[in-house]
């Protein structure tokens, strides 16, 4: 094993103990982490693998297929990332609106005029 | 029969000025609405204590949230008709009547001011600012669909009718385009009458650069893509 293997495999699984001990996720979320992790560390031990499938859809090294991917996978989360804070905008003005409608001052407030006679 | 105009106005970091553009609405007997867009100086103190309704936002959102906020909030409190108004002093009191006008005469339901109807109130406009507003508003009528002679003008009065079919989702400025798309998806009857612009150094320090133009235009563009 070349060190680089060993470094990247390290990191991998770094990242995977985080986001099991640190978030909290569903199932699906989880396998799905899981699967990502597995084949990335099989991509890790076994490059020549990854070279064959670059290959075979008509890419010259790996790396480059692995590159290609992930530059598309970037921008999809960037996508989703926006829509998310979209949505989490709406949501904020929503309650911002509640709350200043409910804390609203009307114009004679401040000064209540007591009734004269009593 | 004032009373149940409700002018409202979106404030954010500018209390003093507002202070003195709120005094001749109230002279005329307006109902005015202050909503303070999370003002980081001493501006909600001041709004607060004026004689008006006077709302806050808890964090800034941008004019259009708080043009709805007001709106919602004027619906609620029994307004007969809605105007929005600019509080740093550029839009005249004695317009609001005139917008008023073909709403009370029933001839509209949403009546637009605008700079480019009478040829005193063009020359006002600096020249540079005149062609990136008519860059707004054929780009405005090509996104909406609704041709009008001034772009984001922002003073606007409609029937509470009108007002209550609006919901403005677009919290910064692109709100003046959404605006638009929603009177025309409610076949709302809109008019333009004019109205002149008071340009102070004020306004035109803070008004809208052309970097806010794009701004705008990408804004929209965005929106059309995710809903």
């Amino acid at each position: 094993m070349r060190p680089v293997q060993f470094i990247l495999i390290v990191l991998l699984l770094f990242v995977i103990y985080v986001y099991f001990s640190r978030l909290r996720s569903g199932l699906l979320d989880r396998l799905i982490v899981l699967l990502f992790a597995a084949v990335g560390i099989v991509m890790t031990v076994v490059p020549d693998l990854t070279t064959r499938i670059a290959n075979f859809v008509g890419v010259g090294r790996g790396v480059d297929l692995f590159f290609y991917l992930t530059l598309l996978g970037l921008a999809f989360m960037c996508l989703l990332l926006y829509s998310k804070i979209r949505d989490l905008e709406a949501t904020i003005t929503d309650l911002a609106r509640a709350v200043a409608i409910k804390k609203a001052k009307p114009p004679s407030s401040d000064t209540p005029r007591v009734p004269d006679n009593n | 029969m004032n009373r149940s105009v409700f002018v409202v106005l979106p404030v954010y970091n500018e209390g003093r000025v507002v202070a003195s553009a709120i005094a001749p609405l109230l002279d005329r007997g307006y109902t005015a609405v202050a909503v303070d867009d999370g003002s980081t100086d001493d501006t909600w103190p001041i709004i607060r204590s004026l004689p008006i309704h006077s709302l806050r936002h808890p964090v800034n959102l941008g004019q259009g949230a708080a043009l709805q906020t007001g709106m919602t909030y004027a619906l609620e409190h029994g307004a007969e008709y809605i105007v929005h108004f600019d509080a740093d002093g550029q839009h005249r009191v004695e317009d609001v009547d005139v917008l008023l006008e073909p709403l009370r005469k029933k001839e509209a339901d949403v009546v637009l001011g605008s700079r480019f109807l009478r040829d005193e109130d063009r020359r006002a406009v600096p020249p540079v600012r005149r062609m990136l507003l008519k860059g707004g508003v054929i780009f405005n009528g090509l996104l909406t669909r609704v041709w009008l002679t001034d772009a984001h003008n922002g003073f606007r009065a409609m029937t509470r009718e009108a007002a209550a079919t609006i919901g403005l989702r677009e919290n910064r400025f692109a709100h003046a385009s959404e605006i638009l798309i929603q009177f025309r998806r409610n076949r709302l009857r809109v008019v333009e009458r004019p109205t002149a612009i008071i340009y102070t150094d004020r306004s035109q320090a803070k008004g809208q650069s052309s970097l806010n133009a794009i701004k705008i235009v990408v804004d929209m563009i965005l929106r059309r893509i995710f809903r």
